[in-house]
Formats: structure tokens, C-alpha cells, sequence
């Protein structure tokens, strides 16, 4: 059994080598992302459940239950909302 | 409340607020009350560049050639950049210097500050290259009045709060003596309070300026870009904006620190009491920038871009900086009407230049010009 990224309650399978941005963009999902460093917040979404792991320090504010997609990993299952 | 350069009070760092307690004493930087303004400084430091690493000289003909309305867009663009980096080389500093209380954010500030006097000095270096005498580009910038107009707006916020810092350093807050006439010419109390509303406005204001106004501009250098034209300005604003996405994550940690209640309580009431007027600072700025990418188009679009275009990544670009602080997204654009700019915005840090790292024999310049027959030997035709 496979890992899966559920965003705005579409399932997709999870590579865990790769960012959660990654990820969206490997299944042609819409993202926004600028720095793709953490600092400047563009890929903020909100995390429903699950662990994102940070792989880099996420410079930018995160209120609680937000997470940068651009600089974290998920090991296991992971869902998330966008901001729209 | 006068200002002194060393405090002797020997008060805990961490238990300040980031304004308006005691002035900084030891900088230090061991420890933080908060650690990301720590990790702002080493990033920007690590950012740092050079107008002069970038060569430009290939710019000058590709304006040559272009359009009249496309060099009235290019120049203008420059001129405003040239005002907002002017202003902010300098404001930060003499505005929140004198009030700010933690080592690490005092820093920041001069770190900050610094980065946008390389931006100011990056503008003459693309100016020198494309006119002669760049002189009445600058001179322009002081009586272009769709320049004037933003530039009252950006300035009246920090005027404000200077104004009234340094009534406060002199004077103290009893005014029972010497009444506080504020720069409008009216007597105005002056409260702590009061002040951490202008120091609250200021910072809207600040943030603001980073989020959208600069876009507009990088927008249409980027756009010249796109059609292989003016690579070498594009090149020095990719790096004006990785450093200004930096700022503009300060400016966001401040405004939500305060509103989420982690730093002084009187800002969190300050930051609900002021949550429409901070809005309304928001909208105006968009407002102006809409206005001002009808000023650029004036004569006529540029290929890949237009007025409506702009207008449309203005709100687009609004509605994502009002959400990382708090405000409902106020516009209905929902898709980026320009989505090749995210790659012109792209950070870039995984390549590191040997000058990055500490090579000592990594030279600025050198060449070789002991050239041998030997050294042909092996080529082949």
C-alpha cells in the first residue's frame, strides 16, 4: 500500500522522496509557489491531517495548521486544503 | 524616553516586545525572543550580490530598438522602482531604529535597509548603461506627478511616525509643557498608544509596498524578458525580488506576531481596533498600482502584456498578500493571469556561486594571457 496526498478531497499517490509541491505539480494540480525556499509563503495550504516533515526551516509565518508545501516531505498520508 | 545608543538597564532581551520597551542594548544573538528574524539576516546575507556582476551592456541596444511607448513603460518602471528603493534605503532605519527593542530584529532592520541601498545603486548602474546622462531620468522622478502621487502615500505613513518618535524622545508623553503639533500643523495628544497605532499603520503600509507595489514593475521587466529582450535588467531584478520577497516576510511575521497576541497585547487590540484601516491601506495600494499600469500602457500594450493583464495580476497578487495576513481575499480573480512569473521568482539557492563559498582562490576578473602552442596541442578541426 502506497502513500496518498489528498487535496481538496482528491486522492493522489505520494512520492515521499519528493516535496509536497512537487508532488502537486507532478499531478498537474495548481499550485502557486515563488521562492520555493520557505521564505516567502506563496505555497501556503492548510493541513487537514497527517505529518508533513520539514526538510528545510519554513521561514515564512504559519498560523496553526498550515504548512509550506515547497520545503516538507510526508512519509505517510497526508491531506490538505488550498487557499482559494 | 529619550533615546540611548547603550542602555544600562540590564533588562532580559526575551521578555521585550519588539517596539517601544527598552532600547537594545548587547547585540547579541545567541538567543532570540524570535528566531526567524535571525534566520532573515542569515538569508539575506547569504543573498548578497553586486550590480556591477552583472553585465548589462547588451540591454542598451535592445532599448535602442525598441518601440517609443515600450521605452515609456521601461523607463517609467525604473523611475518608480528608483523612488521605492529610495525610500526604503533609508526609512526602515530612522523609523524603527529609534523605537525597536530586540538585537535580532534591530538587525534585521539594518540588514534590510542595507539590501535596498544595492537596489537604489543597481538602478544607476542600469541607467549609466543605457544613457549617457541618466540625469533627467532622475530628475524626472521628483516632479513626475503619477509618481508623486504614490510616493505622498508611501511616505506620509513613515513621516508620521518619525514625527511623533522624536517629539516623544525629546519631550517625553506629558505635554504639559510643549504641546505635540503633528505635521499636518494640528495639536494632536500623543499617547504610547497613539504612537503604537502610527508604528501599526506604518508597518501596513510597509508591507503592503513589498507585497504588490513592486509586482507591477517586475511584472513588465520580466515580460521584456520573456521575448529574449533586456536580459541583463531582468537578471538584476530576478535579484531585487528574491531579496524583496525577504522583506516582505518580515513585514508579514511582524503584523501576525502582533495580531495573533505572541507579542506586546496592547499591538493584538491595536491590530483589531486598526483592521479596517489597514485594509483600506491595502486597497488603495492595489488601487494605485491599477492606476499606474494604465499610466505604463498609456501609448500602447507590449506584447505578452496589457493593461487589463497587469490590473488582473494586481488583484491576484492582492488577494494572496491579504490572506498571509489575515484578510479575506477581497478580489474575484481566482487563476494567476500571469503564471510564467513564478519562474522569474523562483529563489534559486541551489546554485552556489564559487564566490558563495569561501574559496580563497576563486578571483574576481582574472584572466590568463600567457597563451602556448603547446596549450592548442590537442584540438582537433
Amino acid at each position: 500500500m502506497s502513500a496518498k496526498l489528498t487535496v481538496d478531497g482528491i486522492e493522489y499517490p505520494l512520492n515521499t522522496e519528493k516535496t509536497l509541491l512537487e508532488n502537486l505539480e507532478s499531478q498537474a494540480v495548481k499550485v502557486e509557489f515563488h521562492c520555493r525556499d520557505g521564505h516567502c509563503g506563496a505555497c501556503r495550504c492548510l493541513l487537514i491531517s497527517g505529518q508533513p516533515e520539514y526538510i528545510s526551516y519554513p521561514m515564512a509565518y504559519l498560523r496553526d495548521g498550515d504548512v509550506l508545501t515547497c520545503c516538507c516531505t510526508a512519509k505517510d498520508d497526508i491531506k490538505l486544503a488550498t487557499y482559494r | 524616553m529619550a533615546y540611548t545608543t547603550f542602555s544600562k538597564i540590564p533588562n532580559d532581551a526575551l521578555k521585550e516586545p519588539m517596539f517601544f520597551g527598552n532600547p537594545v542594548n548587547v547585540a547579541r544573538y545567541d538567543q532570540q525572543r524570535f528566531e526567524v528574524f535571525e534566520k532573515l539576516i542569515e538569508k539575506q546575507l547569504s543573498f548578497f550580490w553586486r550590480p556591477e556582476e552583472i553585465d548589462v551592456s547588451r540591454d542598451r541596444i535592445d532599448f535602442l530598438n525598441l518601440p517609443d511607448h515600450e521605452q515609456h513603460i521601461f523607463i517609467s518602471n525604473l523611475k518608480y522602482q528608483t523612488l521605492l528603493d529610495s525610500i526604503q534605503g533609508r526609512s526602515p532605519n530612522i523609523a524603527l531604529l529609534p523605537i525597536v527593542s530586540l538585537p535580532e530584529l534591530e538587525t534585521w532592520i539594518e540588514t534590510w535597509s542595507f539590501s535596498e541601498t544595492i537596489h537604489s545603486r543597481s538602478y544607476t548602474h542600469i541607467l549609466r548603461n543605457l544613457f549617457t546622462d541618466p540625469s533627467e531620468v532622475f530628475e524626472d522622478i521628483v516632479t513626475n506627478e503619477e509618481i508623486q502621487k504614490r510616493a505622498s502615500d508611501i511616505a506620509g505613513y513613515y513621516d508620521d511616525l518619525i514625527h511623533a518618535t522624536q517629539f516623544m524622545q525629546l519631550h517625553g508623553l506629558k505635554q504639559t509643557e510643549t504641546d505635540y503639533i503633528n505635521l499636518h500643523g494640528h495639536k494632536e495628544t500623543l499617547t504610547l498608544r497613539s504612537l503604537k497605532k502610527k508604528l501599526y499603520l506604518c508597518i501596513c503600509s510597509i508591507n503592503a509596498l513589498e507585497a504588490i507595489r513592486f509586482y507591477v514593475s517586475f511584472a513588465c521587466s520580466f515580460a521584456f524578458a520573456e521575448r529574449d529582450l533586456l536580459e541583463g535588467n531582468a537578471k538584476i531584478i530576478k535579484l531585487i525580488a528574491r531579496d524583496e520577497a525577504l522583506h516582505l516576510n518580515s513585514t508579514q511575521q511582524i503584523l501576525n506576531l502582533w495580531a495573533d497576541g505572541k507579542d506586546d497585547p496592547e499591538m493584538a487590540e491595536i491590530a483589531i481596533e486598526c483592521f479596517a484601516e489597514g485594509r483600506e491601506i491595502f486597497m488603495q495600494a492595489a488601487e494605485q498600482e491599477k492606476e499606474w499600469a494604465k499610466y505604463l500602457f498609456k501609448d500602447g500594450s507590449m506584447i505578452g502584456l496589457n493593461e487589463e493583464i497587469l490590473c488582473q495580476y494586481v488583484e491576484y497578487i492582492s488577494n494572496q498578500r491579504m490572506q498571509a495576513i489575515g484578510y479575506e481575499a477581497p478580489f474575484d480573480v481566482k487563476s494567476n493571469p500571469i503564471p510564467w512569473i513564478n519562474h522569474w521568482l523562483v529563489s534559486d539557492n541551489v546554485q552556489v556561486a564559487p564566490q558563495e563559498a569561501e574559496i580563497s582562490s576563486y578571483l574576481v576578473g582574472q584572466i590568463n594571457s600567457k597563451v602556448d602552442s603547446d596549450d592548442l596541442s590537442t584540438f582537433e578541426l
